[in-house]
């Protein structure tokens, strides 16, 4: 277990940089890490891209597929690669407060 | 540490007579240290410990201990060691906490030891005592379970490649433009790595452009297209072996002709050249890897590539399993000249190139996550170095470590398969 400190608030993340309490995650937290990525303002798309990795983490315990993401939020997969530069899995999923994907991501 | 611990299973792996590499390479170490400066480790933290020989060494010491009559009576003269728990935990920190299993060490050694081979041993005896890092054993286990290491249900894999091929067809104009799924007696029996699926499955889309501009008979199966083997890296031959049994028995059962390795170097090496051994048997298919089909259809005329569509000065970084342990060297940069107008090498590159930093199942081990990205600051160098705008890598492992780098070290590059960059220059006459 390693700790990752953003202004000030400390979490305990995996050596990834991943919570390892997912249920500690809110919108704040997201900001927070998005942050330490590099993105400081997380905008509508950066939202609508959380909320469904969100969802299907707390329906079927894992990241969804990038189709998923894409055909739910109607962005272009290319889009996706922008807005979170560290990709689907060590950006958009860290931010969701996932744990991290197994395989070489 | 006092806790007790089976050694009979690892110390068998070491026993005179089962191994005759291992012996002769556990003896054969003259202790010069010519391999420190080769290893990445080493250099980024200038510790002793980090030194190849090093780390063979802890092996070596344990097979002095147990198997030598020197080390079994005097076993502090001969630096032999037992094999306890306070030794156990410092060969999960360095045969799979601090090794990539690059061998760039091997190249620079002066007997040409095989420190890779004795750091993979290593991590057979830690295995036989249950004691592969969590993080690594669970991307295993998702292929075991599964058939692929990200546990991606099959119909969402099914999901996902309609969904690429339907964009295929609408960006070629013609119904034609298939990824066929579990189609029997074709020439080729394609295999992927199973984070294309999941979240970049760009680099899909580009070989079904490929193949389609060839004209190729392919398939892929939507139930066991795992070009990864991490059963390579944890040490655990049985596991490796049933995993390498589901691509065996898969091509089998849709007649494939060859097998086709999909862009991933420890993957390639592990179905190609370690998958007979695990599996006791030899392959009655052709095996052959994308880099290398990629620049059979240049040479065959099979695809008409204009290099002028990739203007970006480009660099190749050369994946450890495929070219300094594979040989591919002078494949990749075929298809990659002919594929862009501007290439610059790294410094190193080639059977010397630097590891990416994330080999050896490194980049499943989140436990040893702030070494990799510090060792990972030497291929960074290189990249900067070369002032390339795009760095090209037919495995999709360095792929993601050389993300990570570009965005710790803010290189401003952008990372790349074959395929990729191939389908990028690709003229197709559309009928």
């Amino acid at each position: 277990m390693a700790k990752l400190e953003i202004e000030g608030r400390v979490f305990d993340v995996d050596g990834d940089g991943f919570l390892s309490d997912p249920s500690v995650w809110n919108e704040e937290v997201a900001a927070l890490i998005a942050k330490s990525d590099g993105i400081d303002q997380l905008n509508e798309k950066h939202w609508a891209i959380l909320k469904i990795i969100r969802d299907n983490f707390e329906t079927h315990g894992n990241a969804p597929m990038i189709r998923k993401i894409c055909q739910e939020t109607g962005i272009k997969l290319r889009e996706i690669y922008d807005l979170f530069p560290l990709g689907p899995a060590r950006g958009a999923c860290r931010v969701a407060g996932l744990p991290k994907p197994d395989g070489c991501v | 540490m006092g806790r007790v611990l089976n050694i009979d299973k690892p110390l068998e792996i070491l026993r005179k007579g089962v191994d005759s590499k291992l012996e002769t390479n556990l003896n054969a170490c003259v202790k010069c240290s010519l391999c420190a400066e080769s290893c990445m480790y080493y250099l980024a933290h200038k510790e002793p410990q980090y030194i190849p020989g090093a780390k063979a060494e802890l092996v070596s010491s344990i097979n002095r201990r147990y198997n030598t009559l020197s080390g079994r009576i005097a076993p502090a003269l001969f630096n032999a060691r037992e094999l306890d728990g306070e030794m156990a935990d410092k060969m999960v920190d360095m045969l799979f906490g601090s090794c990539t299993m690059c061998g760039r060490c091997v190249k620079h050694c002066s007997i040409g030891v095989d420190i890779p081979y004795i750091v993979r041993k290593g991590r057979e005896m830690l295995a036989a005592m249950d004691m592969v890092p969590a993080t690594l054993q669970s991307t295993v286990d998702a292929a075991l379970n599964t058939g692929n290491n990200m546990a991606i249900p099959q119909e969402e894999f099914v999901d996902t490649i309609k969904w690429m091929e339907e964009d295929l067809i609408d960006e070629m104009g013609d119904q034609n433009a298939r990824i066929p799924l579990d189609e029997y007696d074709k020439e080729i029996f394609y295999t992927l790595n199973p984070r294309e699926p999941k979240f970049f499955p760009l680099s899909i889309s580009a070989i079904a452009k490929i193949f389609y501009a060839a004209g190729e008979s392919w398939t892929i199966s939507s139930k066991y297209y795992d070009v990864t083997n991490y059963g390579f890296f944890n040490g655990n031959n049985q596991q490796a072996a049933q995993i390498a049994g589901y691509l065996y028995d898969e091509i089998h059962k849709l007649r494939g002709k060859k097998l086709v390795l999909g862009e991933c170097g420890h993957g390639s090496r592990a179905t190609r050249w370690e998958g007979p051994g695990y599996l006791k048997t030899e392959f009655d298919f052709e095996t052959v890897t994308a880099v290398e089909l990629l620049g059979s259809y240049i040479r065959e005329g099979r695809i008409k590539l204009d290099k002028t569509l990739n203007n970006s000065k480009v660099t190749i970084h050369d994946p450890c399993n495929l070219v300094r342990n594979g040989g591919l060297y002078n494949q990749i940069r075929f298809v990659v000249k002919n594929a862009v107008s501007d290439f610059q090498e790294m410094n190193p590159y080639g059977e010397d190139n630097f590891c990416c930093g994330g080999g050896g199942g490194a980049l499943a081990m989140s436990e040893y996550n702030e070494r990799r990205i510090k060792i990972g600051e030497i291929k960074a160098t290189q990249i900067a170095r070369t002032g390339a705008k795009v760095v090209i890598t037919p495995c999709h492992n360095c792929v993601d470590q050389l993300q990570q780098l570009n965005h710790t070290y803010k290189l401003g590059v952008k990372i790349m398969t074959l395929a990729e960059i191939v389908a990028d220059a690709l003229v197709i006459n559309k009928q």
